[in-house]
């Protein structure tokens, strides 16, 4: 075996060239593989940190079945109990109280369906970014009254902007009607339509109030300091939960709360695996060919071999060690590249000039970061190493029909 | 025993419409009597609204003014958390007024069919009564027998083009013109929700069901219930009462 290593080693370096071009090629789709794996996955934390940010939180605490109809009745009773649970847990960067209704919003001779939410302007701040849209007037302060923010698309239908009244009707917790006017303070836009044309924020006391809520909420959204930890989490708090005797509550992760998020993280995934096997492929026939290419040119070697009383399953090996150094070489090298690169963006980021616009609606700077996890960098170069190996044997098992007297003919 | 049935379903047919051939009963006459007859030339009434779900109950009590097909007023009259809101309804438009915050706000198309102060009717069961009569094709389906009354059963689809919400309705109507039930199919002619009355009692020379009670299809103990305290009929009503000036008083 020692001595078949060593031949190996021997014939790899006997065409510098060729084997460097192989290494390359290898080397070069592991390296693209390990980052763009890292980009995409990257790029998917940036979507959901963006998209929880704008409205639902990782998590929530709500009534059981309030997700499904938001009906007004499924409340959290007492949120502060939850809050207590909530503050004992590790991992939690904030959470704060929503409550929420279908309402008429009008303006006098326009009106609209709209969602009322009640929110809790100091800790929503930090929580949701709409406070960072806020395009005329300021955000909700703490202890404001009767005051509301207002989406763009909805300020336009209703022909109304900062300082002008609006007013609300719903119907409150109990069945009574609800209804207040608001002055508005502020008008925000998110870029997302459905949220512009129909969100209406108010103080939570406001909201209380006026729909005969007493203390209660409807959701209580939490950010977590890291989206890996958000199931943790999730887990954690529903096992706090039941042991306090909370019951008729459920905890939400984003994953149920952003259904059409993770469809459309699926297929990018998806399209993206497509076009990662193509990669794959094409770089396992131009290592097939280079071995073929190898095999023929190397006919009368491996005739003389045999004559020489090699056995076809020892030129076989040999082959095989062969291909194997060359792409565990290749992968090895382009691996450790790929690293290098997307540890450089991950620090770095990388800019999108077209992309500024969009991302700065929500909140985001116009930077992507690459992150790079133990899937994202083992998986693609794992790929090459099995795919290459299968594609070497052929030709290696092709060198068994050689006649040694023919192949040194 | 199948004969005789038939025999005096013809009997009591004969003597009922001896003048009318069955089978010449046409269904938007059938409809078009009974809502005549349901809604009058103008009504004054009293009534309590009972929206039932399983887990609560709340009643609203109100008064209401109707005029013709097309114009009508509610006013909340308990509880006091809710008194003097009112609904003001001309043609296809609706307008809520709060006296909370005093304003009035004429409802948008779209709202329409959400439902109304929380209860299974529609705003467009409101509005819309008329619709039933106008924006329907009526045709007669069947004839039965109960209590000693034909039951006609008419069903209803939307002509082409009509600005309605549901695929067909069903109407289950008493020989006296006297509304039973009413079915609302979507249009894959499931049925969605179902309104039935009850208590027929006579006012001022003509017949009026006293409960209404719509349910959804599928809930269980899920219903709305619109019980009549009083209803007297009118010739007319004075037009200053369908107007919005009045609507905050």
């Amino acid at each position: 075996m020692r001595s078949e290593i060593i031949m190996a080693w021997r014939n790899m370096w006997r065409n510098p060239r060729r084997s460097g071009l192989t290494m390359a090629a290898i080397a070069f789709a592991c390296l693209l593989l390990v980052f763009m794996l890292s980009f995409q996955f990257g790029g998917y934390e940036t979507m959901i940190n963006a998209s929880v940010k704008v409205n639902s939180g990782h998590l929530q605490v709500q009534a059981k079945g309030y997700q499904d109809n938001h009906e007004m009745r499924l409340v959290v009773d007492d949120p502060r109990q939850v809050a207590g649970l909530l503050s004992q847990i590790n991992g939690i960067n904030s959470f704060s109280f929503r409550a929420e209704s279908f309402s008429l919003a009008s303006s006098g001779r326009r009106t609209y369906g709209v969602a009322v939410i009640g929110i809790e302007p100091e800790k929503e701040k930090a929580m949701s970014t709409i406070s960072d849209v806020v395009r005329q007037g300021v955000y909700l302060a703490g202890k404001d009254r009767g005051f509301a923010l207002i989406g763009s698309l909805l300020a336009k239908n209703l022909k109304i902007g900062v300082g002008d009244e609006v007013t609300l009707l719903g119907q409150g917790r109990d069945g009574s009607v609800a209804a207040t006017v608001s002055v508005v303070k502020g008008i925000f836009r998110t870029g997302i339509d459905e949220l512009d044309r129909n969100t209406v924020q108010i103080p939570l006391a406001d909201f209380q109030e006026v729909y005969a809520m007493d203390q209660a909420v409807h959701q209580v959204i939490c950010l977590a300091d890291r989206l890996s930890e958000v199931k943790d989490i999730a887990g954690t708090l529903r096992q706090s939960m039941a042991e306090s005797g909370e019951e008729g509550l459920v905890v939400l992760d984003w994953t149920q709360l952003l259904p059409g998020l993770v469809q459309s993280i699926q297929m990018d995934l998806v399209s993206g695996l497509i076009m990662y096997l193509v990669l794959v492929l094409v770089v396992a026939f131009s290592i097939l060919n280079t071995f073929l290419m190898a095999v023929f040119e190397r006919t009368r070697e491996f005739g003389l071999l045999m004559a020489l009383g090699s056995t076809p399953g020892r030129l076989v090996r040999l082959l095989l060690l062969e291909s194997m150094g060359l792409t565990v070489l290749g992968t090895v090298f382009g691996t450790l590249l790929g690293v290098l690169i997307t540890l450089y963006f991950q620090s770095h980021g990388i800019e999108f000039p077209g992309a500024e616009e969009m991302l700065n609606q929500y909140g985001l700077s116009g930077r992507l970061y690459p992150s790079l996890s133990l899937l994202s960098c083992f998986a693609g170069p794992l790929l090459v190493l099995l795919v290459t190996f299968v594609s070497a044997l052929y030709p290696a098992l092709k060198v068994r029909k050689l006649k040694p007297v023919e192949a040194m003919g | 025993m199948r004969n005789g049935n038939i025999l005096f379903v013809v009997i009591v047919a004969g003597i009922l419409f001896s003048s009318v051939d069955t089978h010449a009963l046409d269904g938007y006459d059938i409809v078009q009597r009974t809502f005549h007859q349901l809604r009058g030339k103008a009504s004054v009434s009293s009534l309590d609204m009972t929206i039932h779900r399983p887990a609560w109950q709340r009643t609203v009590s109100m008064k209401a003014w109707t005029r013709g097909e097309k114009e009508s007023l509610i006013r909340i009259t308990a509880p006091a958390r809710d008194e003097g809101n009112a609904t003001l309804k001309r043609g296809r438009e609706m307008w809520i007024y709060n006296p909370k915050v005093n304003r009035i706000i004429k409802l948008p198309p779209s709202m329409m069919s959400q439902a109304w102060m929380g209860s299974d009717f529609s705003n467009n069961d409101l509005a819309k009564t008329d619709s039933v009569l106008h924006d329907y094709e009526h045709t007669l389906e069947e004839v039965t027998e109960q209590d000693g009354h034909k039951v006609f059963t008419v069903a209803s689809v939307p002509k082409p083009e009509a600005p309605v919400v549901w695929g067909m309705i069903k109407l289950r109507i008493r020989d006296d013109d006297v509304l039973l039930a009413e079915e609302f199919y979507d249009e894959d002619m499931e049925l969605v929700k179902a309104m039935t009355c009850s208590d027929i009692g006579q006012v001022d020379g003509q017949l009026f069901p006293f409960s209404w009670k719509m349910a959804k299809a599928g809930a269980v103990d899920e219903y709305t219930l619109i019980e009549y305290q009083e209803i007297s009929f009118k010739e007319t009503l004075p037009s200053s009462i369908f107007s919005k000036a009045l609507l905050r008083k």
